[in-house]
């Protein structure tokens, strides 16, 4: 059921503006995650480069969310569901920038790659990227639609995420005596799992952050997906 | 409660009395008429004792009407009536034996423009006591004090008890009202928007004062400041055309109300 607009119409717009500073900052940071993808299966430092560069306009939208968050606190004291919104829309911001800081992680160790002769092995991380692709991009898609049951698959895929993470640190640890002359390259690749392994991180949190928001339930710290 | 041939009870503020009643005032199948134009409607609520609740609610609502017949004072109008009944302590407001005059006078009542009699401060905390026959100067000079440090307003004014109370600023004329109406160490304290004519200073002098009076006092304020109502009370009753739409928590009707209507009503989307 469609809600009704708020009658003090600064106040909504004000909502309105909060919304769609963290959906560019949502779109922001999808698109870094996937340039960083280029960079490195790609081997294309441009990309690489756009990652690191694109993240200061994310980094300023995170400030002026969370500026405009605390106006809106300030000014309309929201009750019930817009202050959750509210503050969900700032918990977001700091998670969507966190995400970003990753890509970038992701990017610059991408170019040290690069510099390195290929390596064959750099392909086992793809379903890891995919699967921390999908869950980023599914927990974005939540928040946007309010959509609490897509909210509601994120904490058992991040866990397969960080799954997958061990599993791949493990098999590379396990290369490395035989093949040393490839430990520095080993080594980026460990640090990029870990860094999807941390953007599945920030996915569950957004969606936690979008559950309570809609639901007021907190499944925060819980073992239960539900 | 008082009746026609009993004293007046008195209040305790002992401080170690039972616990509170969770139904210290019970609204049961409450229908009142302004003649033939029903303003509340089936109304059922218990209020709880030494608790501050809210009633909140758009112009007209029936809030204020609700709160004037804690002490029937709305029987003052031409025309109406009332079906079900208002309990206080288990007994009905409306029982043949009550007197309607000590009902009034065991329920403190403070409104939204302050009244205070054109007399000295003195005179107008001791008001009722004269009226019911007190005149010995010691329990006068009790009262005074008592009542004016149970308004936060004794050191202000305890130098110039005699002067008069109109010449206080309106802050100290509503803590004066509070006082005189605490005289009387009243059950319950009802209070009809008692800040929204004064400044922001005063008026959180008032609500801190509100919530050191709920330690003595069964508390209920109507209030149009929803800030206000998360601020000071304890229990909030949503009120729409006359019916009482939810009742809860002050914590969960601000942040996680039952009802669509509550919730379009707090966030502003109607009212």
């Amino acid at each position: 059921m469609e809600t009704a607009r708020h009658i003090l119409t600064s106040f909504e717009d004000a909502l309105d503006n909060l919304r769609k500073d963290v959906l560019m900052m949502a779109s922001l940071s999808s698109r870094s995650l996937e340039n960083a993808r280029k960079g490195l299966f790609d081997r294309d430092e441009d990309w690489c480069n756009t990652v690191i560069a694109d993240d200061e306009e994310i980094d300023a939208l995170e400030i002026q969310v969370d500026g405009e968050g605390m106006e809106i606190m300030l000014r309309f004291h929201p009750f019930a569901s817009d202050l959750r919104n509210v503050i969900a829309a700032m918990k977001t911001s700091v998670n969507l920038e966190r995400a970003s800081d990753q890509s970038v992680g992701i990017a610059r160790r991408a170019r040290k790659l690069i510099a390195l002769p290929l390596m064959p092995v750099t392909s086992r991380i793809e379903p890891i990227f995919n699967l921390a692709s999908s869950v980023f991009n599914d927990s974005i898609k939540s928040y946007a639609d309010n959509d609490i049951e897509l909210a509601r698959t994120i904490k058992g895929r991040d866990k397969e995420l960080d799954e997958l993470n061990r599993e791949f640190a493990d098999s590379i640890t396990e290369m490395m005596p035989q093949n040393p002359d490839h430990i520095r390259g080993f080594l980026e690749l460990i640090f990029i799992a870990r860094c999807l392994e941390r953007i599945g991180d920030q996915a569950k949190n957004i969606a936690e952050d979008i559950i309570y928001a809609v639901s007021v339930k907190d499944i925060r710290h819980s073992h239960a997906a539900r | 409660m008082q009746t026609s041939k009993e004293a007046p009870e008195k209040m305790t503020t002992d401080q170690s009395i039972s616990p509170e009643r969770p139904d210290f005032i019970s609204v049961k199948d409450f229908n009142f008429f302004y003649g033939k134009k029903q303003a509340l409607h089936a109304i059922n609520m218990d209020i709880p004792e030494r608790q501050v609740t809210a009633l909140i609610g758009p112009s007209g609502c029936g809030k204020s009407t609700l709160l004037r017949n804690f002490n029937r004072m709305n029987e003052l109008i031409d025309g109406v009536h009332h079906e079900g009944d208002i309990r206080i302590l288990g007994k009905s407001i409306y029982d043949k034996g009550i007197e309607v005059i000590s009902l009034r006078r065991s329920i403190g009542m403070v409104f939204q423009k302050s009244n205070p009699f054109p007399k000295s401060i003195y005179e107008n905390v001791v008001f009722a006591l004269r009226i019911s026959g007190t005149s010995k100067k010691s329990e006068l000079d009790e009262c005074v004090e008592r009542s004016l440090r149970g308004a936060a307003l004794w050191n202000e004014v305890k130098d110039r008890l005699h002067e008069s109370a109109l010449g206080l600023s309106g802050g100290q004329m509503q803590r004066l009202c509070i006082a005189r109406a605490i005289a009387n160490r009243p059950k319950v304290l009802l209070m009809d928007e008692p800040c929204s004519a004064l400044d922001p200073i005063a008026t959180v002098k008032v609500e801190e004062l509100i919530r050191e009076l709920k330690q003595q006092f069964t508390i209920v304020i109507v209030t149009h400041n929803m800030q206000q109502a998360t601020r000071c009370s304890d229990k909030t009753a949503f009120f729409y055309l006359g019916k009482l739409v939810e009742y809860a928590d002050t914590q969960k009707i601000f942040s996680n109300p039952s009802e669509k209507q509550t919730e379009d009503y707090i966030t502003g989307r109607f009212g």
